[in-house]
């Protein structure tokens, strides 16, 4: 019971701080749940890809995670505490969002969180490299990836073209 | 516009069926507004641009508040219950797989994830780039980005105290900007 709570309240707080987009805080959680020996480096990069396969926010990955870290419960615990917050904010804009698209500070916060979750952005590529690309043929691999889906080619086609490829790598 | 509650959880469980790849605010988009008539066009533009400001997955969050405003509070719960429940069960489907029959290191499982992984981190590059001319459009944006990447990136500064550094920083530098009414002109964030 306490291991399911600790979860709870580690994701809480990522799910609080996640600005600028889901995925913004995966440094700082990759940081903190590897430091609780929660999952390994490896697992953390694995369950950041398991996440591609399945439908809605990519930070479904936090199941993974909660699971690792105590189990059935802790799953549920992650997955409670990141998104917990922002839709209980969601909810409450139900009342407050005429007055929030008027006020100013809103404005100015809406604008300033695009570059900074630009920054935030750049900050999970970096630590997402670190952790999950070990050779140099990977790291070819993502910049081939993200040439074909800048150039529009369909983002599951090249996941899916990913996978079979690190497949057959494998096999050989 | 009040829906009933049957009718407002299965039409967001099907839209969590189907929202693959980080299109989920588009097909909310479709579901609701296109589709069913639940709501005007320019409300949900608004609600989606308001639901970047606040923490978690804006399609989550979009999919929360549209509930709430059509069933009430569990309306709100139903939603986020319905665009998260597929999604969830089979994240947890694949981690079982994955504890129970282990990817070991070197194993074909471990390198098929290496390749989906570096497709993943190739989409959110992609997705950078996108955004790129949009988002970094001024010194100060510019200067924004750099400073959240050298500190959270390349320093560990924890997040908390990013934040609390960078955006008080970047109201105070956009608050000029933030006084004229203007139309939504920001770039795309991620869902």
């Amino acid at each position: 019971m306490g291991e399911t709570l600790e979860v709870f309240l580690a994701f809480l707080r990522f799910g609080v701080l996640s600005f600028g987009g889901g995925m913004a805080n995966l440094p700082e959680m990759a940081r903190v749940i590897i430091g609780n020996g929660w999952v390994t480096r490896q697992e953390f990069a694995d369950g950041f890809a398991l996440g591609q396969f399945v439908p809605g926010p990519n930070m479904l990955a936090v199941l993974f995670y909660g699971l690792s870290a105590a189990g059935l419960g802790g799953a549920l615990a992650a997955a409670l505490g990141m998104f917990l917050p922002g839709a209980v904010g969601a909810m409450w804009l139900v009342w407050g969002w005429q007055w929030m698209a008027r006020a100013q500070w809103s404005r100015a916060v809406r604008k300033a969180l695009v570059p900074i979750s630009m920054g935030l952005s750049a900050s999970m590529v970096l630590v997402l490299v670190q952790l999950s690309v070990d050779s140099l043929f990977w790291g070819l691999g993502v910049l081939v990836g993200c040439f074909l889906i800048y150039r529009g080619v369909g983002v599951a086609a090249v996941i899916a073209g990913g996978g079979l490829l690190g497949l057959l790598l494998g096999l050989g | 516009m009040k829906v009933p509650l049957g009718k407002l959880f299965w039409a967001f469980l099907q839209v969590g069926l189907v929202a693959f790849g980080g299109g989920g605010t588009a097909q909310l988009y479709q579901a609701i507004v296109l589709k069913r008539g639940w709501m005007e066009e320019r409300e949900f533009l608004e609600t989606t641009a308001l639901c970047r400001i606040l923490p978690g997955p804006v399609f989550a969050n979009t999919a929360a508040h549209l509930g709430m405003r059509l069933g009430g509070v569990p309306g709100g719960l139903l939603a986020l219950l319905g665009v998260l429940t597929p999604g969830a069960l089979l994240m947890l489907l694949l981690s079982f797989a994955y504890f129970r029959f282990g990817a070991v290191p070197g194993s074909v499982a471990e390198s098929a994830l290496n390749g989906v992984a570096a497709a993943a981190i190739g989409l959110i590059l992609a997705t950078m780039l996108r955004q790129a001319p949009l988002a970094l459009d001024s010194l100060k944006a510019l200067g924004l980005a750099l400073g959240v990447f050298a500190t959270y990136g390349l320093l560990h500064w924890p997040l908390l105290l990013v934040l609390l550094l960078f955006v008080p920083v970047g109201m105070a530098l956009y608050w000029q900007e933030a006084r004229l009414p203007m139309p939504e002109t920001e770039a795309e964030g991620r869902g």
